[in-house]
């Protein structure tokens, strides 16, 4: 019986020793898994695979692999384009530009097929274009397009009739011989950043067939606003691009690609493409160890779980991100039955709902903000010191420009003159809120409690996170007295930012209740110039009110980072793309 | 019994009501807003507010969203899942099976192990044996599910990987994919079987190894405490005493005499645990990457899907009315004094 049990424990014993040596162990070298299978595991579900409803980045991957736009950026760049659909990048040199900036010629390419096996004309692109801006479902892409070509930013009336024309959308895309014509109410400066990710082009006759709209004048309401499963393109694709979807399934939770052979470039080198979505970090954090994915996303916080293996896995870090993340004022709070806003009086236990419109105020909780913490805590200190609203990298940007940091002594300034020296006096009580589950938002917040609290003991700042549901209610309601957000890029141009940052019909304004024509002037200006020294020069007037007014605190300029298995090949990084563009990939 | 049944059978649409009159009457708390967020998952989207819940009609009275919504029930449309990104009936068809085939390779392990050391417990208490499955029983229940998961994954999986997660490997995944391949069940194991994939047939094992064994660890331990104090209070009883002095063996007295009458409280435990088991076991499905209905309810329930829930919760009242039947007919079966009228 002794023995027997000496025998257990030192089967427990090797047992456990070898489990730990595989839990801590590092493994060498591996041979390629699935050598011609791309495994990419992630978080989230695709939403549809329509190219004119798709919004969000799992979708819109997929789709980026599957179709092809007109025109494409340029490897890595995200101001130089390279000819895709079309044979040649409009421009003013080649006269695809017209000389007042508002028509653009796209010859077709000839010999590109659909996945079925039909050729790509001139007709199919313009009819994808026409359909883009005619889907316009409610939040979706089409007002990227739609304000450009069209001067409106969407297509229904208050009551949700259509007041899109057939007509509108002949005489803005048109097609000439084998040209499709775009004309634009007025000149737009980033259009082609635009048609570079957003102009895809579908078969007109596949999508008839399969019931969505034949590009005609008589059916065209029932595709705007149409429901996502209503249409052709939900879960089925015949686009032009290095890779065909082959299903979409969602008992299992991923989408499967596979190599278009009848490519009119060189097809892919890899021959299939696997999304998975596991919703597990840790789990997915072991697959990619064991080789059974290729690429998975993580957070900032699961960094060190992957960096102890560099052999088998690379960190690539440092990533441009066109994103930029804010705490927003509210400039005019809806005070009723708001339990953030204390008293509702300025009294020491409260805020009125004024509160924020003394630009003082802003600009005091600006400089009490400790930017160098935050980025510390919430970033591991991947990322830069922030510089304005405006992406390091864009048009716009400039490194040298003055921008809020943590000053103790101007905080204290700013606040003592704030409403004629009554914050100060009396004091102040309100809630900065944010998303539960966004980290780095509640540690900036909670570093802006510290920094406000510590400047006068009558100033109280409460934090508090609420789900994003109840988070989206109150700010769209107004209740929120300072609320935190992030806005990633459409497309790679200032006026994406400057729009929904500090344009009264932007995003964020709306929002925030904050309106200033000067600025409104100047956005709608900045967007209005063809000279790209002169909108350059409008962007820096834009960043430095957005400085001198602090609607909203931009606290760090964000990095990406990617991880993947060392074996994965061919990967280059342009900071506008959805997700990976796979044609270049291979495993090695 | 007939009766019975038919008459158990009949409460159902009286459940079913009272259950998603309660759900969507919780779900109308909320006001339009936090319900279009259902909708807008991304800032980016913040404008459409408005225009959304026009679309989705969010902002309709109570009444005339659940009168519309059951009125297509009724005409077998449960409506639109948005998280599951297809019609409820059909979620509830796709995610079922995965989660059935879990709950009947775990419900073996979970009652075949429950009840015999539970038995040996009460039998030998005290002893070396009751105290290791007190403390089987004690760390089985304390320890969270996903803590079970996570340990077995890391060392059968990150260290040994012997046993991945998720539902199949890559090539076996690709192949039911196929045109190759037909669904008859949608149990996969079954399913490779009858396509006569044995190489299907045992990826699936591997990969339903360790959520059942989770499973097990953390239901059989409640088993093994339930079946442990029916048995010791059975043991104590007159009959029990009566069968030892008359001479017969231990064995027949804790089998035969003791076991059987001891099973009342065991079934119904076993029963209400088959059917949370089947009403899906979101952690585990989470932890395993492994596409069940627990895990399609939760997220339908976190992003307020309304029509999700609503669907999802009278399948689970169906559910639990047909597992109490079953119950029910069980302790006739096993207790005879026990008449079903």
């Amino acid at each position: 019986m002794r023995r027997l049990r000496r025998q257990v424990l030192v089967l427990l014993a090797l047992t456990l020793s070898l489990s730990l040596v595989g839990l801590t162990g590092t493994a060498t070298g591996q041979a390629v898994k699935n050598p011609d299978t791309f495994i990419q595991v992630s978080f989230g579900d695709w939403d549809t695979f329509d190219y004119a409803w798709a919004y969000d980045t799992s979708s819109h991957t997929v789709i980026f692999n599957v179709y092809e736009p007109l025109i494409f950026y340029d490897g890595g760049r995200t101001d130089r384009f390279v000819p895709r659909l079309a044979t040649a990048v409009p421009s003013l040199q080649n006269g695809l530009i017209s000389p007042d900036g508002k028509t653009y010629t796209f010859p077709i390419r000839e010999g590109v097929k659909f996945h079925d096996g039909t050729p790509m004309t001139a007709e199919d692109a313009a009819y994808s274009l026409r359909r883009f801006l005619l889907v316009d479902r409610d939040g979706g892409p089409s007002s990227l397009l739609l304000e450009p070509i069209l001067r409106m930013t969407k297509t229904r009336d208050d009551k949700g009739n259509l007041t899109l024309r057939f007509s509108d959308l002949e005489r803005a895309v048109q097609v000439k011989g084998n040209n499709v014509v775009v004309t634009l109410k007025e000149p737009f400066g980033p259009f082609l950043s635009i048609m570079a990710l957003w102009s895809n082009v579908a078969s007109k006759k596949w999508a008839a067939a399969n019931g969505d709209w034949d590009g005609t004048a008589a059916t065209m309401a029932r595709y705007n606003n149409l429901k996502k499963e209503s249409s052709a393109f939900f879960e089925k694709a015949n686009g032009t691009g290095p890779f065909k979807l082959e299903r979409w399934d969602r008992a299992g939770k991923q989408v499967i690609l596979v190599r278009n052979e009848g490519y009119w470039r060189t097809p892919a080198r890899l021959s299939r493409v696997v999304f998975r979505s596991i919703d597990e970090a840790a789990t997915r954090i072991l697959m990619l160890k064991a080789g059974d994915a290729d690429s998975i996303a993580i957070s900032r916080r699961e960094q060190p779980q992957v960096d102890d293996d560099p052999t088998n896995i690379r960190f690539i870090d440092n990533l441009p991100w066109l994103r930029i993340d804010g705490f927003f004022f509210t400039v005019d709070i809806d005070t009723r039955g708001n339990p953030d806003v204390g008293s509702g009086r300025l009294d020491g236990a409260g805020i009125p709902a004024n509160f924020f419109s003394d630009i003082r105020v802003r600009r005091g909780f600006a400089y009490a903000f400790d930017y160098v913490t935050f980025l510390r805590d919430a970033f591991r200190n991947q990322g830069t010191l922030p510089k304005g609203m405006i992406p390091p990298g864009m048009l716009g940007f400039d490194a040298k420009r003055e921008y809020f940091t943590q000053s103790r002594e101007k905080a204290v300034a700013e606040f003592r003159e704030a409403w004629g020296g009554a914050v100060w006096e009396r004091g102040f009580r309100l809630t900065v809120l944010y998303n539960t589950g966004n980290i780095p938002r509640e540690v900036g917040a909670r570093i802006l409690k510290d920094g406000v609290e510590a400047l006068n003991p009558k100033f109280r700042v409460d934090v508090r996170g609420i789900t994003w549901a109840s988070y989206l209610a109150a700010m769209n309601d107004g209740k929120l007295p300072v609320f935190w957000v992030g806005w990633v890029a459409d497309y790679p141009d200032p006026h994406n930012f400057a729009f929904h940052f500090l344009h009264s019909d932007g995003t964020f304004p709306k929002a925030q209740r904050f309106k200033n024509e000067e600025l409104d002037r100047l956005v709608m200006q900045a967007i209005k110039e063809t000279n790209k020294e002169k909108r350059q020069e409008l962007y820096f007037q834009v960043n430095q009110k957005f400085f001198e007014l602090a609607p909203s605190v931009s606290p760090v300029h964000q990095v990406v980072f990617r991880v993947q298995r060392s074996w994965v090949r061919g990967w280059y990084n342009n900071p506008v793309f959805p997700g990976t563009y796979f044609y270049t990939i291979f495993k090695r | 019994m007939t009766a019975f049944v038919v008459r158990r059978l009949l409460l159902l649409p009286l459940v079913a009501f009272g259950v998603t009159l309660l759900i969507f009457g919780l779900l109308q708390m909320l006001s339009p807003q936090m319900r279009a967020a259902l909708y807008v998952t991304d800032p980016r989207q913040l404008r459409a507010v408005d225009s959304i819940i026009r679309t989705h009609g969010l902002d309709k009275p109570f009444h005339t969203q659940y009168v519309g919504w059951l009125g297509r029930v009724v005409r077998g449309d449960l409506g639109w899942s948005e998280t599951a990104k297809m019609p409820v009936a059909r979620a509830i068809g796709t995610f079922f099976p995965a989660t059935l085939e879990l709950t009947i390779f775990a419900v073996v392990p979970i009652l075949v192990v429950g009840i015999w050391l539970g038995t040996l417990s009460a039998v030998h208490r005290d002893r070396v044996v009751d105290h290791f499955s007190r403390f089987f029983a004690i760390s089985g229940t304390s320890m969270p599910t996903f803590v079970w998961g996570l340990l077995l994954l890391m060392v059968f999986y990150g260290a040994w990987q012997l046993f991945p997660p998720g539902r199949l490997s890559l090539e076996p995944n690709m192949y039911v994919l196929s045109q190759q391949f037909r669904p008859y069940t949608r149990l996969m194991t079954v399913d490779a079987l009858l396509n006569g994939q044995l190489w299907i047939f045992v990826d699936a094992l591997r990969h339903l190894a360790l959520p059942v064994l989770t499973l097990s660890l953390v239901s059989c331990a409640t088993l093994v405490r339930v079946t442990r104090s029916s048995m010791l209070e059975t043991l104590r009883q007159d009959y029990v005493r009566t069968a030892r002095a008359k001479g017969l063996n231990d064995g027949v007295v804790v089998n035969k005499h003791a076991r059987k009458n001891a099973m009342i409280p065991v079934v119904t435990m076993s029963a209400l645990l088959f059917v949370g088991l089947l009403n899906g076991v979101a952690i585990t499905e989470t932890v395993f990457g492994y596409p069940g209905i627990g895990l399609w309810g939760v997220n339908a329930a976190i992003q307020l899907d309304a029509a999700a829930v609503a669907g999802f919760a009278l399948f689970n009242a169906l559910l639990l009315v047909v597992g109490n039947l079953a119950a029910d007919i069980l302790y006739a079966l096993i207790d005879p004094r026990i008449r079903l009228r």
